[in-house]
């Protein structure tokens, strides 16, 4: 430990089981495609830019992100407020940001900053946490939701919002509060219906119920869907022969719904193989979590861990039939460049805070 | 202090976190069994569905038998006929495509406007257009020296429904056209892809509609082939992955003999009526003829808009086919069945003999009723009655009938029924008798009505189907397989009828003979035209007049009007003594039966016999 300055902050476990997801993911891709390579060499680059930044973000102190946290936060909202008012309106919806050459989703930021801030701002209270901070806390929270919510994106502003929650959920909230909080949400939810989803919002929740309603319009995709996991059977059609993927009954392959690809190339098996990976990963992070030197790391790595985790488990539920289609691409798999350095930072970040050890004053 | 605290931190966001994760975890389960309730469970159900997205089935039309005559020789049959067709998604410009290709094939505006409308959609799905059907050999020949230039057409080889006599056989065969109904259900091939269904014929998915074509529709049809295409969510077809070849239709085998159907057109002339002629060995119908006629090619293969509608305008009503749905009278053609049935009922014999004075005194009133011959045939019996067609004779005879036994007895010869097995659209006509003029007007029956039927005058009437089956029971000696026109398709007569016909072998050789003198012997009605051929025919002619009249003179007025004038029927068969064939022919506002008629009908048999 003499030669701390040569060390290398780095999880083997963490490393190769997000290594193989990506590279899976970049067959998965190809066949998504109908074997569209530049796509999958764009999203190869995106990976290997992951893994670097991932490598360079993780040797950083877990101090570092401590101490930034609010000009994090404030950056990230800022981004926000340039979408709003310049971004470029794509599918009725204002959700990029064009940096020079690049453009990305501003709400992927606040992904990361919300609960770093929230961490920070919670890690040195007194359990039980107080009236105060629950209310400041939630405040935040709401003004990131209502921020990426109006985009529209409520997929995404559920997401930042869950991921403060579990900040919140992590530093002791009380489980009366949690009870109470609850009940209210089941009082008012016939108002969140009413006032606060859209009419097609309303209705992918309908369809979820009945997609064979309306099989042509709202209910194609997870009818195609389901179809396309269905017919896969335990073994799958094989590597580029799944005809609901091939020949594009399935929609929005290469993003949403690249885990039906999965599901009708390689079967039962493939899927299982997939959500193992799956489940090593966020085994390991719980792992970390539990080990990590401090509060503000333990924070940290379960608030990023667990909104990963729910962006996993939307997504797996949204494809399956379980939940409402709702935007929500397959982590680590699902094209997209934004999400994936966006994931790549969380990740590193987590491993800067899973191997980061306290050393005791000397 | 600190220690503990951060002790009880731990734990809580401990147990907290496990929490949350074992949530996670049993998420990932849920997952896990839907995926399995997906895959495993309901495997079977979703592969079906997959299928069902991905594999388009269509038919594939399969060409119709022929229909042949009785020698074997093709009356209908396929022609090859070849259309320009296109693929438009190959096609970027569809306007310069055109353009390219209109110095080749000759385009009519409508062509290229219609090209033009049908071209997106098609485009869209990868399915063929038609550009131009019917290529003439000029057409075909600059299109395929310049193909290498037309990477997105070829020449398709279809089929048109065609005969190379198509006026003379117009009625007896029936045409083809599309119909829009013309699914095969039994295929599992969905209604909405017969739309897309692969062309044998340029005309689409046709279907027998009149004549032979209808009747048979089934035999000649054939059966559809299938082929299975895969197709993407856009319906555009990717590639075959299923063929299964049609199967030509069963070859339709007739009794019809293309050159005396010929011969009877010819015959005929532009002159208004029907012919047919019965083989008396087999029952099958050798002529079935009836003018005016249309062109059956035509009418399968498209017809002008205007060119249907002057033929359904026509006076002359081509389309109605007179040999099966002319109702005529009989006249003096119903004397040997009015004999017969005197015969049967020991009403006269062949020697007793009563005086024709040229008229028919009803005794009930007083009533005249005039014969064709001023002063009457003096002292006749029953083969001079037929011979020389006395009316006074049958007036009587059949005044002394009973009217209900005579219809009965008309009934046992086909009258007022349908007679052929397989013709299309026969009409059965009707018997008069007591009841059916009661319903039909309301008034009872005369006995002078039974005497006008005594000359086939009257209520009697009958189609020329109808005669001839008629003249050929009574060739036969009463006895004749049921009239067809496909070979195979005869049914035995009715056991019952033919016992109602049971004249003594004496009796059918006179009545023969008496038949036969009508046409050979010096006094007959129709001897002029025994010098026509060189065999023996037997035959009665007929002159069925069309308004009741009771002198020569006012006939002459009445002949103007030419609508007016009496029809020419005659029955005939041959050669005597041994009949092969039996005809009936009508010709309407023909006037003398024997004269008129009577050469049609040995220009027939000639043919029938010269083969």
């Amino acid at each position: 430990m003499n030669n701390r300055p040569s060390k290398i902050y780095f999880d083997p476990y963490l490393f190769f089981s997000l290594f193989t997801l990506s590279i899976f993911g970049l067959f998965f891709l190809y066949s998504a495609s109908n074997a569209d390579t530049s796509i999958v060499f764009k999203q190869a680059v995106y990976i290997f830019l992951g893994f670097a930044i991932m490598v360079a973000v993780s040797q950083a102190d877990p101090d570092v992100f401590r101490r930034t946290s609010l000009v994090f936060i404030i950056f990230s909202i800022l981004l926000l407020g340039i979408t709003f008012l310049f971004g470029p309106e794509i599918n009725g919806a204002q959700r990029w940001v064009r940096l020079g050459p690049f453009s990305f989703q501003s709400s992927e930021l606040l992904k990361l900053a919300l609960p770093i801030f929230l961490a920070n701002f919670l890690f040195d209270k007194r359990l039980p946490i107080q009236s105060r901070e629950i209310v400041i806390s939630l405040a935040v929270i709401f003004i990131a939701f209502m921020l990426v919510a109006r985009q529209p994106d409520l997929g995404t502003g559920l997401i930042v919002a869950l991921s403060g929650l579990f900040v919140l959920f992590l530093s002791g909230l009380s489980w009366s509060f949690i009870g109470g909080a609850f009940i209210a949400l089941i009082i008012c939810s016939p108002l969140i219906w009413n006032v606060l989803l859209q009419p097609f919002q309303q209705q992918r929740i309908a369809t979820l119920f009945n997609p064979e309603s309306d099989p042509f319009g709202a209910g194609w995709n997870i009818i195609q869907s389901k179809i396309a996991i269905g017919s896969g059977g335990i073994f799958g059609k094989g590597f580029g022969e799944g005809s609901q993927t091939q020949l594009n009954f399935l929609p929005e392959t290469k993003t949403d719904f690249i885990f039906s690809v999965i599901g009708e190339e390689f079967g039962f098996f493939g899927v299982a193989i997939l959500l193992s990976i799956y489940f090593f990963v966020l085994m390991r992070c719980l792992y970390l979590a539990l080990n990590a030197r401090d509060r503000f790391c333990r924070l940290v790595i379960g608030g990023l861990t667990l909104t990963f985790a729910a962006n996993l488990v939307i997504n797996l539920c949204m494809v399956v039939g379980l939940l409402p289609v709702v935007g929500m691409p397959l982590p680590f798999i699902s094209r997209g460049g934004s999400s994936l350095i966006s994931l790549f930072f969380a990740f590193g970040i987590i491993t800067s805070m899973g191997t980061h050890k306290k050393f005791l004053p000397q | 202090m600190i220690f503990e605290e951060r002790q009880v931190e731990k734990n809580n966001f401990s147990s907290r976190a496990i929490f949350l994760f074992a949530l996670v975890g049993a998420s990932f389960l849920a997952v896990l069994f839907q995926v399995f309730a997906l895959q495993v469970s309901s495997y079977t159900s979703y592969e079906l569905a997959a299928l069902n997205n991905k594999n388009y089935a269509i038919p594939i039309q399969p060409l119709r038998g022929e229909i042949l005559d009785r020698k074997g020789d093709a009356i209908v049959r396929n022609d090859p006929t070849f259309d320009l067709i296109t693929q438009p998604d190959l096609i970027s410009q569809p306007e310069l495509f055109l353009e390219l290709i209109k110095p080749v094939i000759y385009l009519s505006e409508l062509d290229e406007a219609q090209y033009l409308k049908k071209f997106k959609e098609k485009a869209f799905v990868n399915k063929e257009l038609v550009l131009k059907k019917n290529l003439t050999a000029e057409e075909i020949a600059r299109f395929n020296v310049r193909s290498f230039k037309f990477k997105n057409a070829f020449i398709g080889k279809r089929h048109r429904r065609i005969s190379d006599y198509p006026e003379v056989f117009a009625h007896v065969l029936g045409y083809t056209s599309r119909s829009n109904n013309q699914y095969d259900l039994s295929m599992e091939i969905p209604r909405s892809h017969w739309v897309d269904a692969e062309l044998t014929y340029a005309n689409g998915l046709i279907q027998g509609k009149t004549g032979l074509e209808e009747t048979y529709n089934q035999h000649l049809s054939g059966t559809h082939g299938t082929r299975v295409y895969e197709i993407n969510s856009r319906g555009r077809l990717v590639k075959t992955l299923e063929y299964y070849p049609p199967a030509k239709g069963l070859n339709l085998h007739t009794y019809l003999d293309i050159k005396a159907q010929i011969v009877a057109a010819n015959a005929l002339g532009d002159r208004k009526g029907a012919v047919v002629a019965i083989d008396l060995k087999s029952g099958g119908i050798n002529v079935l003829y009836s003018a005016p006629t249309y062109s059956i090619n035509k009418l399968s293969n498209g017809m002008s808009v205007d060119e249907f509608q002057d033929l359904i305008k026509d006076p002359d009503k081509p389309f109605f086919n007179r040999a099966l749905q002319g109702r005529y009278p009989p006249a003096s053609t119903i004397k040997p069945a009015i004999g017969m049935f005197g015969l049967t009922n020991q009403l006269i014999n062949w020697r007793e003999e009563i005086d024709d004075p040229g008229f028919f005194i009803l005794p009930e009133n007083g009533r005249i009723y005039r014969g064709w011959k001023k002063g009457g045939h003096n002292n006749v019996n029953l083969k001079k009655a037929l011979m020389v067609s006395s009316n006074t004779y049958f007036f009587k005879l059949a005044y002394q009938s009973d009217m209900k036994d005579l219809a009965s007895y008309f009934s046992s010869l086909g009258f007022g029924s349908s007679v052929c097995s397989d013709c299309y659209d026969e009409d059965s006509v009707f018997i008069p008798s007591p009841e059916w003029k009661y319903k039909n007007f309301n008034v009872p029956w005369f006995t002078g009505d039974t005497v006008n039927i005594g000359v086939g005058q009257g209520y009697l009437v009958a189609t020329p189907m109808q005669l001839a089956n008629y003249i050929s029971i009574l060739a036969n000696k009463g006895n004749l397989p049921a009239p067809a026109l496909v070979k195979g398709k005869n049914q035995s007569l009715d056991s019952n009828k033919s016992q109602e016909i049971n004249l003594s072998n004496e009796d059918w050789v006179k009545m023969h003979d008496a038949l036969t003198a009508v046409i050979e012997s010096d006094f007959g009605t129709a001897r002029s035209i025994k010098n026509l051929k060189d065999f023996q025919v037997a035959g009665k002619s007929g002159t069925a007049e069309l308004v009741s009249l009771d002198s020569k003179e006012a006939y002459l007025e009445v002949r103007d009007t030419e609508l007016l004038r009496d029809h020419s029927i005659i029955i005939a068969f041959g050669p005597m003594p041994n009949p092969q064939y039996a005809v009936s022919v009508v010709i309407e506002n023909g006037e003398s039966g024997g004269a008129v008629a009577g050469p049609v009908a040995i220009e027939v048999l000639k043919s029938l016999l010269n083969e």
